[in-house]
């Protein structure tokens, strides 16, 4: 998760006593067992005054499961309960999103992970699961670009993994340049096509007369310079 | 008579037996053999024509042709074979008189057969096929005179040696040329091509390629053409004299090859002689022999104009990039248009005005003067120049004649935003200050330029005349509602439209009284004639004419700056005055004070005010009185002017920075348009077509493009397809 600045106001509830103050587990008898299942564990991580998961409980599920908050997988299951803003989990994508999965407990959850780890790797789902991270990141209203340092780190995040050699020199272009101080989702989206199709580190294949955002043009002729 | 027996009378056929002689034809033969060689011995006077005939006819009629002919084969043939060994024991320079001598006479004598035998040739030849008797005659002859083992080799040799003496320098009899090679040509073209022409082109090549080796060495350029044109005109001349006229086109492309264009590159490239110093020396005359020889040979023309363009953009180049001849734009601008002159003038009297070499003089003008990318101002600074002062007295035609001069510059410069850009500075210059020489010369090239690159270049421009003439007829409209303003001093306004003049800062500074009333009555006057507009005063571009009198009575009109006349105005009310309380009560900003109190204190000439401490430059402590001791032969004193310069560095990289942000809409624009109407296009093809329509302004960098589509995508007017990452979708 990218980090953001969370201070604990309480005690992280225990997941084994829940306790729901608005009256939420009174629902029609329709609810299948397994939904009840689903919105407790909601609520064991949920703010109870706001209804919905926040960094805090963020926090708390990570712990729980093993994970760093700031670990990819955390962004995958976001990507995976499409949620809508960044550090909060609502209700309905917390439902959807256990749906989804198939889970209905932490313990499934822990193993979910790891499947879903697969499940966004595949071609089909990959893309769509990069474009989600920088949306993720967008935390204003109107706002279309991220800061540097920002998408420093969200690249490191997302393609450090598959491209670590590519990420590594493309993180020190960023940071050394001056020409770009925010990127937008046009940028973003080439950068995950440059890293797919261009030959490393020679960038033999790269044609800058083709339609290449400028910056990556500027990072072409900034790496070639750079190695003579 | 008596009665007889009737007889029935018949009539026979005519029967042709009525010559039993078997030894007819053998006798008849006989006659016309010795016929014949009485003709051959110049013996033919004694001989009658018509019994001749008569025989002849005779043979043929009683089927006798084919003795006949072979007869006459025979014979002539053994006449031949004499006439040959006659001709072999000439010697010397007599051989071909002697062939000569005996080839007409072969003529007569076959005319004179031929006519004997025309029956012969006229029924007996055309049914056997065989060759008629003047054919036949020029055959024998060719066969056992021209091309006996003994006589061929020495004609043609001889012919040879005839040809080399000629060109060599004597004289030879042509006469006797003319008529050896007509024989040739009248035995058939083949006994010409294979029996002299052929040869003689070889030989001729030799000779040639030896002559040019010799000269090559030892000529410079224009020698050398000079002997080669010399060359090739005996040589045509040599052919309407005594050869076929089929030759002339082979002959000259002999002589073309061996001495032009084997040669071609050394004469070209000639140390001191070559064509770069025809050039450098306007050598008409050589340039001229040079081009008509040129052409005559592949490439040669491509040569000469290849070199000429590459010494054009080189010493082009060095014009544009010599430090020293850029100090003074005006004579930069100079040395281009003498250099065109030039130029045009070698075309037109030595290349014949080869539109060719036309384009390789525009393209290579328009790549050197783009190098220097303070061309476009320099350009324009020119043309201040000239309409400021340069023009003055000059003929309407002369003046059209240069300002079309400048256009052809103008044409030339890639950017011709930039061009714009200073020239709207200029002419508000001149404008402003009343400083043009002719209305009329303005006028004109604003015509030229909106000819050139359409309205909208010229829009503002005429803005500002419309805005020059719409400010009498207000000034007009003023004074003629305040009559009693006549009495005090006159004002002037210009009210210009802020779109057409170039942006200026607009600051003010504190008028003095007088003034300041005046211009408010006229602030007034204005905007109640016309409602919802907005008048700032800009003082920092107007003038004032004063009257000044000085300690001892000396009266001057002083012809100054709005800044200088707030400054001069002060001492009205003081007698000394320390350059912070000018600062303060003028309110003009520090640098433009400065400048002002320097030309007005430093200056000889201009002195109006003393200064203390007495040094060149303004400091913040210095204190000014007016000069009391200031002379000046003039009455009307000249101090203040605002004559366009060019530009320094800083105002320079602003002005550059200005037009780099116009051009981003216009990018844009250009972008936009082209995507709306195509819809989806790929990134080289938008490149292509934005840098197509923008041309007449400016070159558009495809970095710069690259940036503008991003910035559209950004702002959604485009986006990337999803699959082919070429192309570029137009968001409605």
């Amino acid at each position: 998760m990218p980090p953001r600045a969370s201070k604990r106001k309480s005690a992280p509830p225990n997941s084994s006593t829940v306790t729901s103050s608005d009256g939420r587990s009174v629902s029609s008898k329709a609810k299948t067992k397994g939904m009840e299942k689903i919105d407790r564990l909601f609520n064991s991580y949920a703010n109870s005054s706001l209804g919905v998961i926040d960094p805090d409980g963020i926090e708390a599920l990570c712990s729980d499961l093993g994970v760093d908050y700031t670990d990819v997988r955390i962004l995958m299951l976001a990507w995976k309960l499409k949620a809508g803003k960044q550090g909060y989990f609502t209700q309905d994508e917390w439902r959807t999103g256990m749906k989804a999965l198939g889970v209905d407990s932490l313990s499934k959850l822990k193993k979910a992970l790891c499947e879903l780890e697969i499940e966004v790797g595949k071609p089909t789902n990959y893309e769509d699961f990069y474009t989600y991270a920088f949306r993720y990141c967008l935390t204003e209203e109107k706002q279309k670009s991220l800061d540097i340092d920002s998408i420093c780190e969200l690249l490191n995040l997302v393609l450090g993994a598959q491209f670590r050699p590519k990420v590594d020199v493309l993180v020190e272009y960023l940071k050394v340049q001056s020409d770009y101080k925010v990127i937008n989702l046009d940028q973003w989206i080439n950068f995950l096509r440059f890293c797919q199709e261009i030959s490393f580190p020679d960038l033999g294949n790269y044609d800058s007369a083709l339609a290449w955002p400028l910056i990556l043009d500027n990072f072409v002729e900034w790496m070639r310079q750079k190695h003579g | 008579m008596s009665n007889q027996k009737k007889r029935n009378f018949q009539i026979e056929a005519f029967k042709h037996r009525v010559v039993v002689d078997p030894k007819y034809a053998e006798k008849t033969w006989s006659i016309l053999e010795h016929a014949i060689h009485e003709i051959y011995n110049h013996n033919a006077s004694g001989l009658s024509f018509e019994e001749l005939y008569r025989n002849a006819y005779n043979m043929v009629l009683h089927k006798f042709g084919e003795k006949l002919y072979s007869g006459l084969v025979a014979t002539m043939t053994a006449h031949l074979k004499e006439i040959s060994k006659s001709i072999e024991a000439a010697q010397g320079d007599l051989f071909l008189e002697e062939l000569n001598r005996k080839w007409n006479d072969h003529n007569k004598a076959l005319q004179m057969i031929r006519d004997i035998l025309m029956y012969m040739d006229r029924t007996y030849i055309p049914n056997t096929h065989k060759t008629p008797v003047h054919e036949l005659g020029l055959n024998l002859w060719r066969d056992n005179v021209i091309h006996s083992s003994k006589i061929q080799s020495r004609l043609l040799s001889m012919l040879l040696e005839l040809v080399h003496r000629e060109r060599t320098g004597e004289v030879i009899d042509r006469g006797l040329m003319r008529n050896i090679i007509k024989m040739l040509m009248d035995l058939g073209s083949s006994v010409y091509q294979e029996d002299f022409e052929k040869p003689f082109l070889e030989v001729s090549a030799e000779f040639y390629m030896g002559e040019s080796q010799k000269f090559i060495e030892c000529c410079d350029c224009g020698d050398y053409l000079k002997k080669a044109e010399l060359r090739l005109n005996e040589e045509i001349e040599r052919v309407t004299h005594y050869l076929d006229v089929k030759s002339e086109v082979k002959i000259t492309n002999v002589v073309e090859k061996e001495m032009i264009a084997n040669h071609m590159m050394r004469l070209v490239h000639m140390e001191n002689s070559g064509l770069v110093n025809m050039l450098l020396d306007d050598k008409y005359e050589d340039l001229g022999r040079m081009y008509n020889l040129f052409r005559r040979v592949p490439n040669g023309l491509s040569t000469i104009r290849d070199v000429m363009t590459s010494h054009l953009r080189e010493i082009g180049k060095q014009l544009v990039t010599d430090a020293e001849k850029l100090k003074d734009p005006v004579e930069f601008v100079q040395r281009l248009l003498d250099e065109k002159d030039k130029y045009d003038s070698i075309i037109s009297q030595a290349f014949s005005n080869d539109k060719t070499f036309q384009n390789a003089l525009n393209s290579s003008f328009e790549y050197f003067i783009n190098l220097n990318n303070r061309s476009p101002e320099f350009i324009s600074l020119f043309v201040d120049d000239k309409l400021r002062k340069g023009l003055k007295g000059v003929s309407e035609e002369d003046v059209e004649i240069i300002l079309d001069k400048v256009m052809m510059l103008f044409r030339y410069l890639q950017e011709k935003d930039v061009f714009e850009k200073y020239y709207k500075q200029h002419l508000a210059k001149r404008l402003l200050s009343g400083k043009t020489v002719s209305d009329d010369a303005e006028r004109s090239l604003i015509v030229k330029l909106k000819t050139e690159c359409g309205y909208q270049f010229t829009s503002k421009l005429e803005g500002m005349f419309t805005d020059m003439k719409t400010s009498q007829d207000t000034m007009q409209g003023f004074y003629a509602s305040h009559p009693e303003l006549t009495d005090g001093p006159t004002l002037v306004v210009q009210v210009l439209t802020t779109g057409s003049w170039p942006t200026q800062p607009s600051i003010t500074c504190n008028l003095p009284a007088e003034t300041s009333a005046l211009c408010e009555k006229f602030r007034s006057y204005y905007l109640g004639t016309h409602t919802g507009r907005r008048l700032s005063w800009q003082t920092n571009m107007g003038t004032a004419d004063i009257k000044a009198t000085f300690g001892k009575g000396q009266k001057h009109e002083l012809n100054v700056s709005t800044y200088q006349m707030c400054v001069l105005m002060l001492f009205n009310n003081a007698d000394r005055l320390s350059y912070k309380e000018v600062e303060q009560a003028t309110g003009i900003p520090a640098s433009d004070l400065k400048r002002c109190l320097q030309s007005m204190a430093c200056v000889k000439g201009k002195n109006v005010l003393r200064k203390e401490p007495m040094s060149k430059d303004i400091g913040e402590d210095d204190a000014f009185f007016v000069n009391d001791k200031f002379t000046s032969k003039f009455y009307k004193v000249k101090i203040g002017t605002v004559v366009a310069q060019k530009e320094s560095e800083p105002e320079k990289q602003e002005t550059r920075q200005r037009v780099e942000e116009d051009r981003k809409p216009q990018i844009e624009a250009a972008i936009v348009r082209i995507m709306k109407s195509r819809r989806v296009l790929d990134h080289n093809n938008i490149i292509a077509e934005v840098t197509k329509q923008l041309q007449s302004r400016f070159l558009a960098n495809p970095t710069e493009i690259k940036k503008r589509i991003e910035s559209l995508i950004e702002r959604d007017f485009l986006e990337r397809d999803n699959n082919d990452r070429k192309l570029y979708r137009y968001l409605a």
